[in-house]
């Protein structure tokens, strides 16, 4: 299975879309939601994002090796059964 | 002042905005409702309505970048995805916003490399 | 109606400075740049924050909440020239600024 993890915002509708994809299909994952973190875990997701060449728009959800930026389920379950 | 009475006077103050620019307030009533609620929470607690989708830095000239609408400063990007980053506004052609897809920073910028 | 209405007299405003002015119940912002008098409306196009607030350099004014940026000869805002703050034409006669209250 691959690790799921991602970056959202405890505001933005598209995130909570993302959460709810991953459960539905009762695939763990872990999230942090950026502007309820600390400032080096805020920190150290800039610096992800950016390594990532992105922003820091959200959701940011990373499968496996891959990285999705926004909300797009083709993309997740085609990256899921990768 | 009161959430919902707030929540129109973004309406109204950013319809005025949007409307030259060829957005419109997305055709998603409970998107919409949504968003703007957040908005207002977010100028309580930060000063600005920023976007409920895309992260603060602290850095002013960055984050003011974000405060909605924000489409001036992501205008390429945006009319790309006809939509702006968080969904709160379409191109005024678009009738049914599930079908445009959010497209990163990383995607456009390879896209209009190529073209 | 006269379009144009007394502001103030030239002597009032110095280079490079600005005024804020209620003319006829309009919230009118008066500049002087460059020897010239430019009159803008005082409430921003994007939150309606006061631009007298903010800061100039050369014909540019930022705004003091989000720092929207106006030209205050066409009054068109520099990240999107489709949004404008409204220009009003100004004049000077005998010493005293005239507004063109009709756009
Ligand atoms: S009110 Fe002027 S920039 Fe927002």
């Amino acid at each position: 299975m691959k690790k799921v993890v991602m970056y959202t915002l405890s505001t933005c509708p598209w995130c909570m879309r993302a959460k709810t994809f991953f459960r539905e299909k009762n695939i763990l994952f872990e999230y942090i939601d950026y502007d309820k973190a600390d400032e080096a875990t805020r920190k150290s997701i800039l610096e992800d994002c950016m390594s990532h060449g992105e922003k820091m728009s959200f959701p940011f959800v990373k499968i496996g090796e891959d990285v999705v930026v926004g909300y797009d389920p083709k993309k997740y379950s085609s990256l899921l059964d990768k | 002042m009161d959430t919902n009475k707030r929540m129109e006077q973004f309406r109204t103050m950013f319809q005025r905005v949007i409307d030259p620019l060829g957005y419109k307030f997305s055709p998603d009533e409970e998107i919409v409702d949504f968003l703007l609620e957040q908005e207002v929470m977010l100028e309580k607690e930060k000063g600005s309505p920023f976007c409920p989708c895309q992260g603060l830095t602290g850095e002013r000239e960055h984050d003011m970048k974000l405060v909605c609408p924000c489409i001036p400063f992501h205008r390429e990007h945006y009319d790309a995805m006809r939509r702006c980053w968080c969904g709160l506004y379409v191109h005024k052609d678009v009738d049914d916003p599930d079908e445009l897809v959010q497209i990163s920073k990383k995607e456009f910028e390879a896209s209009r490399n190529k073209g | 109606m006269v379009p144009w209405f007394f502001a103030i007299n030239e002597s009032e405003l110095d280079e490079g400075d600005k005024k804020p002015l209620l003319m006829e119940g309009n919230k009118i912002l008066l500049l002087r740049q460059e020897g010239g008098f430019y009159a803008i409306s005082n409430k921003c196009p994007h939150m309606e924050c006061p631009l007298s607030k903010g800061d100039m350099e050369g014909y540019v004014i930022k705004c003091p909440c989000h720092d929207w940026r106006f030209d205050i000869r066409s009054g068109e805002f520099l990240d999107a020239k489709e949004i404008t703050v409204p220009a009003y034409e100004t004049k000077v006669d005998d010493g005293k600024v005239y507004v063109n209250l009709e756009r």
